[in-house]
């Protein structure tokens, strides 16, 4: 597997649905301060705060002070680990797939 | 919980010409990968490529079902994914055979969109050489 040095699988952050809504959120702002994010969600600002800290722990968010507030800003580029994996399934499918017709063609043609 | 995930294709070739291209080592490894496969019931085979970033390029398997020239399943093991695959082969008439896959045990909706995906693609680009 790759080689990373996130305190947090970025799978394992992207499994819950609050979080995942949380980097949407993020992916529509260029930052957003935690009173913003919380009054997206029917939970506590604690709750969201947890959130925000695994997402943060596997590199997906950066957080800023701005004079007493914390801003969050997402970091999309964990999710390629994503992207690449999925990216193997289709593609040994797909390659495999049209492999073997092309071998029943050969077969048909000798 | 565990994913099904379950596809059709049609191949013009014999029921026969299918069940070879998909139980001979040296045609599977035209299609799948090198390999050291047996259809007998209980044989453990390994499915081998060269590793990449993402996968040790290993597949471990044991045979389940072989019924000759219609069914087979085996165990497909690759990481922490460990699968069934049963194939299902039909002759349609008119030189066309239908190949069904059904894989059980993906683990997650990744795993299987992205599975889905590829194969789904991949029917447009069948269709488009059959048609040549």
């Amino acid at each position: 597997m790759s080689d990373n040095h996130q305190l947090r699988d970025v799978f394992d952050a992207i499994a819950d649905p609050t979080r995942r809504r949380l980097i949407q959120l993020l992916s529509e702002a260029e930052e957003l301060p935690l009173h913003e994010l919380t009054s997206q969600f029917e939970m506590g600002r604690t709750a969201v705060s947890k959130h925000l800290t695994i997402l943060k722990e596997a590199g997906l968010i950066i957080d800023r002070k701005v004079g007493r507030e914390t801003r969050f800003k997402l970091n999309a580029a964990p999710l390629q680990e994503i992207q690449d994996w999925v990216g193997f399934y289709s593609k040994f499918w797909s390659t495999n797939m049209l492999r073997l017709n092309q071998l029943l063609l050969e077969e048909e043609e000798e | 919980m565990s994913l099904t995930l379950n596809l059709d294709f049609q191949y013009t070739t014999t029921v026969e010409k299918l069940w070879t291209a998909i139980t001979d080592p040296s045609k599977l490894a035209k299609w799948v990968m090198e390999n050291n496969f047996k259809p007998e019931v209980g044989y453990q085979f390994q499915f081998r490529q060269k590793p990449t970033e993402y996968w040790d390029g290993i597949v471990e398997g044991e045979v389940l079902i072989v019924d000759e020239p219609n069914k087979l399943s085996y165990t497909w093991g690759t990481g922490a994914e460990k699968h069934t695959v049963v194939w299902t082969l039909q002759d349609l008439g008119d030189g066309k055979v239908n190949l069904h896959l059904e894989q059980t045990g993906i683990s997650n909706p990744q795993a299987l969109n992205g599975a889905k995906y590829g194969w789904t693609s991949m029917g447009g680009e069948l269709e488009k050489l059959l048609a040549q």
